[in-house]
């Protein structure tokens, strides 16, 4: 009975992964072959792999994701941590105001935020409606929330008052207790909240096509573009970004295990 | 002029006023513990000497000079807390040398004193450990460390021992005591453990729903409690109603609404006693428990229960259910 | 009294939530109501045109639709998958979780490249339906409703698995050990215990799926183009169209999507509220 059972939740484990697994392996097989006209594919190469790294448009489209991407992340960390600094040093009360400012980009998730920032800023004067500096402030917005909860969760598992009191009564002033002993404490959160973010920066396509796609066109507009022209080449290109991504959330993953297997031995 | 004192201490918590006009003075090296229940005020009042609360009304004076309006930083104290607050990012030695360093102290002085305050609180060998591999008393040593090295005017210490292991409590209390003694600092100590204030202080402020309820060196304040509260809170008082004593003891009492007998003080015995000066009475044995050197009896006097302690020997010499004389002299039973 | 030159540092925040996150969206509630072609006063004639052509009835139809779909297949999914993983435990629960994590990460235009190349019309399920004489797999309707539909949910399940596994683990074994001591067995643990502890994850899991496909753009603008209709492609249209841009018509679709989201996000809240408050 009790193994019977067993294998029935193995069983539907199983048939989950693959079914979730099935697109990506196909899509790297895809990536390999010339001819997929039959049952079984033919005509091994690696070209398409070539092509693409060898394409100069597709490494200026990966620049630019990364710049992208690490920008808006940084220009949100800091002022994330700015304002943290006023709420928990001096209004613990404002948090929840903070904190709703902080999630409300869940329910202006997706094309909404876009096409809001588009309504305002489209027709206004330089330099808002820049396209970059559209995108960059829209990303600081995208990201905010991610942050925001890494900051914050970090800054819970810690006694952040008696660290500033302690510091105080040392000498020290508020706002070089809060940079020099509080966020250094938490330098491994903020870490893992930004790859996480750099991950979702990453894998955008609505914010930067809806925004900029022809000015600044990154790694998700190149494969958008190249669709259009080749298939085999399009897994290729998908295939060496999801490799990017899944090294980036990889590294969140071991981090975050690392530093709980930390808290755990203290 | 004393070296600390707060005049007419006023604190409102939004319309909770939990410092209820303080007045109080501390000598120079000074033991000083403020003792009281969870809620008196006691943390608040040490809180506001340090600067991390701001009072709603009146004035702090440390060492001649008006420090009420001065923030936390500039007062030249030092605190010790109750969950240590050691900077976890930071060594044992990185910790201790924090804020000579935001003093821009010459290395070699910051290396010297960092080596004789770890000597001093005997965590030769920890220097590169980080907090969270040490003990709850070893990191508190270190936070005593942390303050000491200031040079501080006053040490404050909020529930230092609260978080420690009770055996761990003792050797710790008696280095507190130790250290603040060889360099003459004055200290400031909150608990809300009364066999702690005892052993540790000079001089005892009994706290109480925002104001100082009693203040003395220990033995006055153990052995002459003014108000019911006090005698409840120190030493196990019995505390008979007027109705009460003269149930228990026959005779009427006219001053006073209550009388507080410490319970080592009466005498219990198999025969009558009669002595002069003293009360005399029956009474049952309800039940006996032992408490480390002391026996704990309760004895029924005509219907009032009463604790009474004797020295524990070898055995309980008054089974429950008998019958035993009890007597205790006038000058024990203290009239509030 | 203290300066208040602290407050300085909060100010970026405040500029950067205010201008970029509560401004734009005032601006779209504002500017739905405005007359097309940028004329002055206030009207209604946007919201009355969203919910009487049927060209939008039908997005707004169509969005909902496959996004409640969607999010109770996923969680369903989410819910025996996320079962079977916490009871197995261990080193199968932890490679389970990790291809959950990097499937979460194949997402929108590659994630609808790839149904493309499997059930698109060279695709290579298509090819092997034909070769082996499967209807149902050569003629598989990826560019409709259906197509849709399973991309939709290919990218819930593992956001869903991954946000109720740890409300699995909360379960305690103890729980379920006392209520087989006094005598229950699974089923009657699940309906009594186990599932409304869960409730107010598997509400809250539902509003963020819920949330997530109706808001996505990506997956259905790289498969239908514009084939099938749904709310987030007829938005961005009005402002990015190749036709004509209509910014009015378009924010008062939005102000739709906006309150729709908010409206699932407020009622799992309240409904999660109700029920778990005795947990807490």
């Amino acid at each position: 009975m009790k193994t019977k059972k067993k294998h029935g939740t193995g069983l539907l484990l199983v048939v989950v992964a693959v079914y979730l697994l099935i697109p990506l392996v196909f899509t790297f097989l895809y990536s390999l072959f010339r001819e997929w006209m039959d049952i079984l594919p033919s005509s091994f190469t690696l070209n398409a792999y070539g092509e693409i790294l060898g394409d100069s448009v597709f490494w200026l489209s990966v620049g630019r994701t990364l710049i992208i991407s690490i920008i808006p992340i940084f220009i949100c960390m800091v002022i994330v941590l700015l304002a943290m600094y006023v709420v928990v040093v001096y209004h613990p009360e404002w948090d929840k105001y903070m904190k709703l400012l902080c999630t409300m980009p869940y329910a202006i998730q997706g094309v909404i935020l876009p096409i809001c920032v588009l309504a305002l800023y489209a027709d206004a004067p330089e330099p808002f409606s820049n396209r970059i500096f559209m995108l960059t402030s829209t990303y600081c917005i995208v990201v905010l929330p991610y942050i925001y909860q890494g900051v914050r969760n970090n800054l819970n598992g810690m006694n952040v008052k008696g660290l500033l009191e302690a510091a105080q009564m040392l000498g020290a002033g508020q706002f070089y207790s809060f940079f020099r002993i509080i966020v250094p404490n938490i330098t491994n959160g903020i870490i893992i909240s930004s790859m996480l973010a750099m991950a979702i920066v990453f894998g955008d396509f609505v914010v930067i096509n809806m925004l900029a796609g022809n000015y600044f066109p990154t790694a998700q507009m190149y494969v958008y573009e190249i669709m259009k022209k080749s298939s085999q080449k399009t897994c290729a290109a998908i295939m060496i970004l999801f490799t990017v991504t899944l090294l980036i959330s990889m590294f969140v993953f071991l981090r975050g295990a690392d530093s709980q297997k930390q808290d755990e031995e203290n | 002029m004393a070296y600390i004192e707060f005049k007419n201490i006023d604190k409102f918590f939004g319309r909770n006023h939990v410092l209820r006009g303080i007045n109080m003075e501390i000598e120079k090296g000074q033991f000083v513990t403020l003792l009281g229940p969870s809620g008196c005020g006691k943390s608040t009042l040490l809180r506001c000497l340090a600067g991390l609360e701001t009072i709603d009304g009146g004035a702090i004076f440390l060492d001649g000079e008006d420090i009420t309006r001065k923030d936390p930083k500039d007062r030249n104290i030092g605190m010790v807390f109750q969950h240590y607050s050691l900077f976890p990012n930071m060594t044992v030695a990185e910790n201790i040398a924090f804020g000579l360093k935001l003093k821009k102290t010459d290395r070699a002085v910051i290396e010297k004193k960092v080596a004789d305050a770890i000597r001093m609180v005997e965590l030769e060998g920890k220097e590169d450990q980080y907090p969270s591999n040490l003990s709850g008393g070893q990191q508190q040593r270190v936070a005593l460390a942390r303050s000491i090295v200031m040079e501080p005017k006053v040490l404050l210490l909020d529930e230092p021992l609260s978080a420690i292991d009770a055996k761990l409590r003792k050797s710790l209390q008696a280095s507190i005591k130790q250290i603040t003694k060889e360099l003459g600092l004055t200290a400031v100590f909150v608990t809300h453990d009364q066999d702690e204030a005892m052993v540790m202080s000079d001089v005892i402020n009994l706290f109480h729903d925002g104001k100082i309820e009693q203040s003395g060196d220990p033995v006055s304040v153990y052995t002459r409690p003014v108000s019911s509260f006090a005698a409840g809170f120190i030493g196990n008082y019995n505390l008979l109603s007027v109705k009460d004593f003269t149930l228990v003891t026959g005779k009427v009492r006219q001053s006073g609404k209550e009388t507080a007998i410490r319970p080592e003080t009466f005498t219990i015995s198999h025969q009558p006693i009669k002595n002069d000066d003293e009360y005399h009475f029956e009474g049952i044995v309800e039940s006996n428990s032992p408490r480390g050197n002391v026996l704990r009896y309760t004895v029924n006097v005509n219907g009032v229960r009463i604790h009474i302690d004797a020295l524990f020997r070898s055995r309980v010499l008054f089974e429950d259910g008998s019958r035993v004389y009890v007597s205790v002299a006038e000058k024990n039973c203290i009239v509030l | 009294m203290q300066s208040k030159r602290y407050l300085l540092a909060g100010f970026p925040f405040i500029l950067l939530a205010g201008m970029f996150e509560v401004l734009p969206v005032l601006t779209t509630i504002i500017k739905s109501f405005r007359p097309e072609g940028g004329g002055f006063g206030l009207t209604l004639e946007h919201y009355v045109a969203v919910f009487t052509k049927p060209l939008y009835v039908s997005a707004i139809r169509n969005s909902l639709l496959i996004s409640a779909a969607s999010a109770a297949i996923g969680l369903l999914v989410a819910f025996a998958a996320g079962r079977a993983a916490c009871e197995r435990g261990g080193s199968v629960k932890k490679l389970f979780m990790s291809i959950l994590n990097m499937v979460s990460n194949f997402s929108g235009v590659p994630l609808a490249f790839s149904f493309i190349i499997l059930f698109g019309n060279a695709g290579v399920v298509t090819i092997l339906g034909r070769s082996l004489g499967i209807q149902s797999l050569a003629e598989f309707p990826l560019y409709t409703i259906w197509g849709l539909m399973l991309t939709y949910i290919y990218f819930q399940i593992p956001l869903a698995t991954l946000l109720l596994i740890p409300a699995f683990d909360s379960i305690r074994r103890e729980w379920r050990e006392a209520v087989n001591i006094m005598g229950g067995n699974d089923r009657i643990f699940w309906r009594k215990v186990g599932i409304p502890v869960l409730l107010p994850s598997l509400l809250g899991t539902f509003s963020t799926l819920f949330a997530n496909a109706i808001s996505a753009y990506a997956t259905a603008y790289a498969l239908l183009m514009n084939n099938y209709s749904i709310l987030p492609i007829r938005i961005a249209e009005q402002f990015k169209g190749d036709i004509v841009q209509r910014p009015e018509f378009g924010s008062a679709l939005a102000v739709v999507l906006m309150l729709i989201m908010v409206c699932s996000m407020g009622i799992t809240q309240r409904v999660a509220g109700m029920t778990g408050g005795k947990k807490a």
